[in-house]
């Protein structure tokens, strides 16, 4: 029996819809960070067995042409990539989603894998101020000697869970990513919008599947 | 307070939970005496210096460690994953 309560118009919708819009926020003038939505991606939490990681590393990068990071690091390839998550455990990304479910196929059994692709909000940071936006709430140290290209971290900003790595430097210099808890995405962005408002800020919310996760 | 965590690398403390002595042993259930349970739960040292203690890394990798801490000046000796030290703590 159809369920007389379920609209029939119901359509999966990004992560920061409803709360990021295209446009300008903060200051006018030259944007001193820009902030794009990462959607479309496909998130997986994996999680080595007990018995070791060996089995789930090989078909890894069997696979994806991923290696996991045994570090706080994030490996790339052209459509994946790996982001370390504490001992054991990863992120595994893929640029579009569309036939993620069949890729991850090459990974169940090996350990705990779970699609996350709908529970994660990711955004992309960018712009000369991006550094100085962020520290206003993030205790990590992300001068380039201390956070280079590549690094990976789990910390807490504004009192919310944040997966944090830098991305390969743009034309401004450093690019970092977020991602956070969907369910955390407005007040997260509500603590990202007052930080970035003084340096002026460039928001782009429907970038789709295009740039690197 | 900065605590290194061995897996992430220096943090500020509020990204971790303290949870007491690392050194209480659970003693076997089935054969341990009242008095010696009595100890395990409620009996605890607290000096004034060295000091092995619980914390887990919540904000981070959700690894529980055993810092090495002297209680007076916050001075931190050692950080280990406590999964490592588990067998080896002292009595």
């Amino acid at each position: 029996m159809a369920d007389a309560a379920t609209p029939a118009n119901w359509t999966p919708r990004g992560a920061w819809a409803g709360i990021l819009q295209d446009g300008h926020l903060g200051v006018a003038g030259t944007p001193g960070v820009r902030i794009a939505a990462r959607d479309g991606l496909g998130i997986a939490s994996l999680i080595a067995p007990g018995t070791g990681a060996a089995a789930l590393t090989a078909a890894v990068k069997a696979r994806f042409g991923l290696d996991l990071p045994t570090k706080p690091a994030i490996s790339h390839s052209a459509t994946h990539a790996a982001v370390w998550a504490g001992p054991g455990q990863w992120l595994l990304l893929a640029e579009n989603r569309d036939g993620f479910d069949d890729a991850l196929q090459a990974v169940v059994g090996l350990g705990a894998v779970a699609e996350q692709s709908s529970g994660r909000a990711v955004l992309r940071l960018s712009g000369p101020k991006a550094r100085e936006a962020l520290a206003k709430g993030c205790m990590l140290d992300l001068h380039p000697a201390a956070f280079p290209v590549g690094m990976a971290a789990l910390t807490s900003i504004g009192h919310i869970g944040v997966h944090l790595w830098r991305a390969e430097d743009g034309p401004e210099g450093a690019v970092f990513e977020m991602m956070v808890a969907r369910s955390m995405a407005g007040s997260f962005w509500s603590w990202l919008s007052g930080a970035v408002a003084e340096f002026g800020c460039q928001v782009v919310a429907t970038e789709g599947s295009t740039g690197r996760g | 307070m900065r605590i290194t965590c061995p897996h992430c690398g220096a943090r500020d403390a509020q990204e971790f939970s303290y949870l007491g002595d690392a050194n209480p042993k659970r003693p076997d259930g089935l054969d341990a005496t009242e008095a010696a349970m009595h100890d395990y739960v409620y009996q605890r040292d607290n000096p004034a210096g060295r000091h092995r203690e619980l914390w887990y890394h919540g904000a981070g990798c959700h690894a529980w460690l055993v810092v090495t801490r002297d209680t007076r000046s916050h001075a931190i000796e050692a950080v280990e994953v406590a999964s490592t030290v588990r067998s080896g703590a002292a009595a």
